[in-house]
């Protein structure tokens, strides 16, 4: 039925932002209409248990459709979007992985469900080292959220955190350490490092999504309704009022051009394809500064370790459990290396070591692999990327996609602070597993390419002065009233914490902050 | 007439007549509607059996269309090498790993090819300056003089970046993979600390349209839907 309803709050992407917003608006009785890039994904009928001989390509990920995807491999290929389809074009020498998924849901199907909070080390970075830009917002102002944000998506963790990891609403885990968690904490507490236990949304029956968690709450309130396959072509304006009005898409099987009107629109489509949208539609940018301050995490950087008395299936009752090392670097000291800091996720092994751990082939790596068994641990990096003006993506004017929708050029690379960043983790994570007992068995000290960590940030950020940021304090564009921004790219500066416990709670606020609006008439 | 035959005559008559009987009713009442047709996709559902394939790898071979026929014979020996049958359990030559490895290099990105093509023309060189032979007739002592200088350790996705190392790790990492997933290592149980074939979930193509069109998911029980729909019953998640 073709239609000219007006709805109240267009919602583009489905993914953790975008089902927080559907949640928070439908349940103040705003009626939504979503929009997802791409198919409802169901495991009973998309999916089957093989093994790798099965598969033409033995696992191996099949080359030419996701080239970028470092976690790409046969079995998963077909949720990445095809670089074919939806291509982006980078900066000779700088490479960038963009890890995208259009489902509905997005990447909230996929996340490694890492819970963390920022705190004011971040919030307020500007005023604690001079770089960069303050929130506009604290850690007291979103702290009500997170606790909120938590219980949805049942935290798991301990009231453990230093003041560079704030504490939460969490389901305890109060387990006991196991003896080679506790070496490496007695290694650790000299050096004034602190060890914390993990923080992880168990979600339900271990999926912690927008599909299972928001997007039934917003469609059992009735005020919900949703299309898949609508890749956004451009957001429409009023000619009489300036303001965004609703969108232009093409149905992503059938290639016709179709277009909804809004009184609201609401992005969530994630951080870059937020931010291409606004850029192919010339909005939300008197700044100047949309698509600028692109960062992420350094990942890629660690060490694999073997604890020696776990080694010829000695390990039951010595390894296992895992641990997260908060930030400590720049935090009561200065380092005169490097800006902010790093954290590292810490992991006692029970399983196999895989083969590269070892400079051995043949029978003498099957009988290293089978001595060294269930002995491993592992230390690998979480560290901030400084926000700089020239990392940015902008439109490539030269490219488009399956669509005819101009792609992205992405031009950011790292800088000495994030180089350095890492060889000092990796000097830091060899000391403490030596400090310890265990032999380090290989170390790798060069963060993977940006993008890898699938924590792009920033592009979109928010502040309080206009001519210096894109959205206020509550996601909301500085230039036009009826627009938010809910996803990463709003984010001011990185951090080193996984950020989707932070998206979640920016989305949830901005989203009480609009209902409100809307009721007051004010929007 | 034996019994046999007065049975067989006996069902005959009961059965023709039965036959008889039903066309004159049918005859007889024009009113009745003819037998509806049965579409033909009923036929196909959860009892229909689904004809059982298996991969074109396991029955048929392919031609060599990347690699030189030296550098088959290079690889081949490399993976032999490398990944040699030990404890029972296929090595790399009986996997037709090297075969495979044409078909996956051939098909990659041109850095990789290059590791490849330029590695084993690194190593058949190295063996004739130093044994006056081709690689793929060197003994497993040998071989092993050219290989083990370049051999280190590394983590994921950061591979050796030196000249010769990158590719003899590279390539013993794929030649191992290769061969731990396929179907003749598959076939032998693992053993302690051996590898298993990786088993997960393959997620097939993910288009909109095929719930309905394809009958192969017939069977599947329909997915819970987040909003009832004609008073179906409402599951909740438990928080």
């Amino acid at each position: 039925m073709m239609t000219n309803e007006i709805h109240d709050v267009l919602i583009i992407g489905s993914g953790h932002s975008g089902g927080m917003a559907a949640k928070i608006l439908t349940e103040a009785g705003i009626r939504c209409l979503m929009l997802n890039a791409g198919p409802v994904a169901d495991i009973t009928r998309d999916a089957e248990r093989m093994p790798a001989s099965d598969l033409p390509y033995r696992g191996f990920r099949p080359p030419g459709r996701v080239d970028h995807i470092a976690q790409a491999n046969e079995f998963n290929v077909n949720v990445w979007v095809d670089e074919q389809e939806v291509p982006y074009t980078i900066e000779p020498g700088n490479p960038y992985s963009w890890v995208r998924v259009r489902l509905f849901g997005g990447r909230s199907l996929f996340w490694s469900r890492q819970s963390f909070r920022l705190s004011d080390y971040e919030f307020k970075c500007k005023s604690h080292d001079g770089f960069g830009e303050d929130w506009p917002i604290g850690h007291a102002d979103l702290a009500p959220y997170y606790s909120r944000v938590e219980r949805i998506f049942r935290v798991a963790g301990a009231l453990d955190g230093p003041p560079q990891m704030p504490d939460g609403a969490f389901i305890l885990d109060d387990d006991p350490w196991s003896p080679s968690m506790q070496r490496f904490i007695d290694a650790a507490r000299p050096r004034n490092i602190p060890v914390c236990k993990q923080r992880r949304a168990l979600g339900v029956n271990g999926l912690a999504s927008s599909v299972n968690l928001l997007l039934p709450d917003a469609e059992q309130t009735g005020n919900l309704r949703s299309i898949a396959n609508a890749v956004v072509r451009e957001i429409t304006v009023d000619k009489n009022t300036g303001l965004p009005d609703g969108c232009n898409f093409v149905d992503r099987i059938t290639g016709r051009e179709m277009s909804v009107k809004a009184r609201v629109v609401v992005l969530a489509a994630g951080t870059l394809e937020s931010t291409r949208l606004l850029l192919n539609s010339g909005l939300a940018n008197s700044s100047g500064v949309l698509g600028h301050y692109l960062t992420d995490q350094i990942y890629g950087a660690g060490v694999v370790a073997s604890v020696p008395e776990a080694r010829n299936r000695k390990g039951a009752l010595i390894m296992g459990g895992g641990a997260i090392v908060p930030r400590f670097r720049n935090i009561d000291t200065k380092s005169d290396m490097f800006l902010r800091g790093y954290a590292f996720n810490t992991t006692s092994m029970m399983g196999p070591l895989g083969a590269r751990n070892f400079a051995a082939y043949g029978a003498e790596l099957e009988k290293k692999l089978e001595e060294y068994y269930g002995s491993g641990f592992q230390m690998t990096l979480m560290g901030e990327v400084l926000g700089r003006y020239e990392n940015h993506v902008r439109i490539d004017k030269d490219k488009v996609d399956a669509w005819d929708i101009p792609v992205l050029h992405i031009d950011t690379k790292y800088s000495d602070n994030e180089y350095n960043m890492a060889k000092d983790a990796v000097a830091v994570a060899s000391e403490l597993c030596e400090s310890a007992g265990f032999e380090v068995l290989s170390k790798n000290e060069v963060p993977n390419p940006p993008g890898y960590s699938i924590h792009e940030l920033g592009t979109c950020r928010m502040g309080d002065d206009p001519k210096k940021s894109v959205l206020n304090k509550w996601n909301q564009s500085h230039d036009h009233k009826n627009l938010f921004v809910v996803d990463a790219s709003s984010f001011t500066s990185g951090g080193w914490q996984n950020p989707t416990m932070t998206i979640l709670s920016l989305s949830m606020r901005a989203s009480e902050y609009l209902a409100s609006e809307m009721n007051k008439g004010n929007i | 007439m034996k019994r046999r035959d007065f049975v067989r005559t006996l069902v005959s008559f009961f059965v023709a007549g039965k036959a008889a009987f039903s066309q004159q009713q049918r005859v007889s009442d024009p009113t009745l509607p003819p037998p509806a047709p049965v579409p033909w996709y009923t036929g196909l559902n959860s009892h229909t059996p689904i004809p059982a394939t298996e991969l074109a790898d396991h029955a048929a071979i392919s031609e060599l269309t990347f690699f030189t026929p030296l550098e088959m014979r290079t690889l081949t020996r490399l993976s032999d090498v490398l990944m040699p049958p030990l404890n029972g359990k296929p090595g790399a030559v009986k996997a037709q790993t090297p075969m495979f490895l044409d078909f996956l290099i051939g098909s990659s990105p041109e850095p990789r090819r290059k590791i490849y093509s330029g590695g084993l023309d690194w190593l058949e060189e190295s063996a004739q300056a130093k044994y006056k032979t081709g690689f793929a007739q060197l003994d497993d002592a040998e071989a092993g003089e050219l290989i083990k200088p370049w051999l280190r350790t590394w983590m994921s996705d950061h591979e050796p970046i030196e000249a010769h190392a990158d590719f003899i790790n590279i390539a013993h990492d794929d030649i191992r993979n290769a061969t731990v997933n396929s179907k003749a290592w598959d076939k032998v149980p693992s053993v302690g600390a051996e590898p298993s074939t990786e088993v997960d979930v393959y997620w097939l193509p993910i288009e909109p349209d095929i719930y309905g069109m394809n009958p192969a998911y017939a069977h599947t029980a329909p997915h819970v839907l987040a909003q009832p729909k004609d008073g179906q019953k409402m599951p909740m998640y438990k928080r």
